[in-house]
């Protein structure tokens, strides 16, 4: 007997990859929860009545907003800079400095929309 | 000082599944974790199975992760990792015994990109060597020093997800020999590096540069070789 090679997404998600693996897990959490959005928007629309509805709640609500903004606003930044790096590899001398300048661009943005989205949900 | 060792174990003749067993050893600040793994196997437990050649950091035989992450165990030192220390196989491969990974996969990889000197044009008229300039060897020096640990291919996330994929480590080897002036057969290992399994399944985690022990800029040598497949040109 041997044991399988089996990497199960816990024991991955527990993989001590430091930062750079960070953005990597967010970047696809990111394009998940866009996924869902589009999915949850669809059916939305497609089943119409009560369920429709209740669909219509969930993606109007704040939370499920600042989620899904998260996830837009992190794959767009993170995969430009997947993309620079990628189109000049050079640049990977400075991943480290590249990630830092990432969070410096995506932190204020994500805080002025969670401001603007918290205040138009809870303000009225 | 006094450290807690916690070893992942597994008797393929005895388990039906993996346990982790707790050593609390003496050591110094300065012994390296190696050297803890061998005082269990002298002390407590002959059983314990890991692989080590030559203990300071060139064979490649003794990557395993200590702490969650990917480490040779005879560069790790207890200062390190701290006094609360957790050994386990690498990720990604079978598990043969207690730390012992079957390394097949890994080396089949390692063979898809034809991993040797090729050029069969005639030699120099003097017969001796093919001569390079010192800025040609330095071109694909970094890619040299690559000792097939297994400790990036390892740490990849799409290996973790097939491990048809070739892995960090093939893809260091490729670089090494289509950066190198005097090799021809760069075209055709481009090809092979284009496929499928190839390039297109590096998402630039950069675990495998981080956990490389030889510190290798293995995402860089990854990132050149997609450019030299997209662009044609290697330079
Ligand atoms: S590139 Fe580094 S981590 Fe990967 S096999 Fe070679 S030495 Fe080990
Ligand atoms: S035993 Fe040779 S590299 Fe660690």
């Amino acid at each position: 007997m041997i044991l399988k090679r089996n990497v199960s997404l816990a024991t991955a998600l527990r993989y001590k990859g430091q930062g750079p693996y960070l953005t990597y897990i967010l970047h696809r959490i990111g394009g998940l929860g866009m996924a869902i959005f589009v999915a949850v928007h669809i059916l939305a629309s497609f089943l119409g009545g009560e369920i429709g509805g209740f669909l219509n709640d969930v993606y109007k609500n704040w939370a499920f907003q600042i989620f899904i903004f998260f996830c837009a606003l992190f794959h767009a930044i993170n995969g430009l800079r997947i993309t620079i790096l990628d189109l000049w590899p050079k640049l990977l001398d400075h991943s480290r400095e590249a990630i830092w300048l990432e969070w410096a661009v995506f932190l204020p943005l994500f805080g002025i929309a969670v401001f603007v989205i918290l205040s138009t949900a809870l303000g009225g | 000082m006094q450290v807690t060792l916690k070893v992942f174990r597994y008797n393929p003749e005895a388990d039906k599944s993996f346990r982790y067993e707790i050593y609390t050893l003496e050591a110094e600040e300065t012994d390296r974790i190696l050297d803890l793994l061998e005082k269990v196997k002298g002390y407590n437990d002959g059983t314990l199975s890991f692989r080590r050649s030559c203990a300071h950091g060139v064979c490649g035989s003794d990557a395993m992760r200590i702490n969650g992450r990917n480490m040779l165990a005879c560069k790790a030192l207890v200062r390190d990792v701290g006094d609360k220390i957790t050994v386990e196989p690498l990720l990604g491969l079978k598990v043969v015994k207690d730390l012992i990974v079957d390394m097949e996969p890994f080396f089949d990889n390692y063979k898809k990109i034809l991993p040797y000197f090729i050029n069969d044009s005639p030699l120099p008229a003097d017969g001796k060597e093919r001569l390079q300039s010192p800025e040609e060897r330095a071109r694909f020096d970094e890619t040299t020093k690559c000792i097939l640990c297994a400790a990036c291919t390892t740490s990849c996330p799409s290996f973790w997800a097939s491990d048809q994929y070739y892995g960090p480590a093939a893809l260091v080897t490729a670089h090494r020999f289509i950066f190198d002036s005097r090799d021809e057969a760069a075209s055709e290992r481009m090809h092979i590096i284009a496929e499928t399994d190839g390039l297109a399944r590096c998402h630039t985690a950069y675990n495998c540069t981080l956990a490389c022990p030889r510190e290798i800029p293995i995402t860089k040598a990854i990132g050149e070789l997609k450019m030299a497949t997209i662009t044609g040109k290697v330079e």
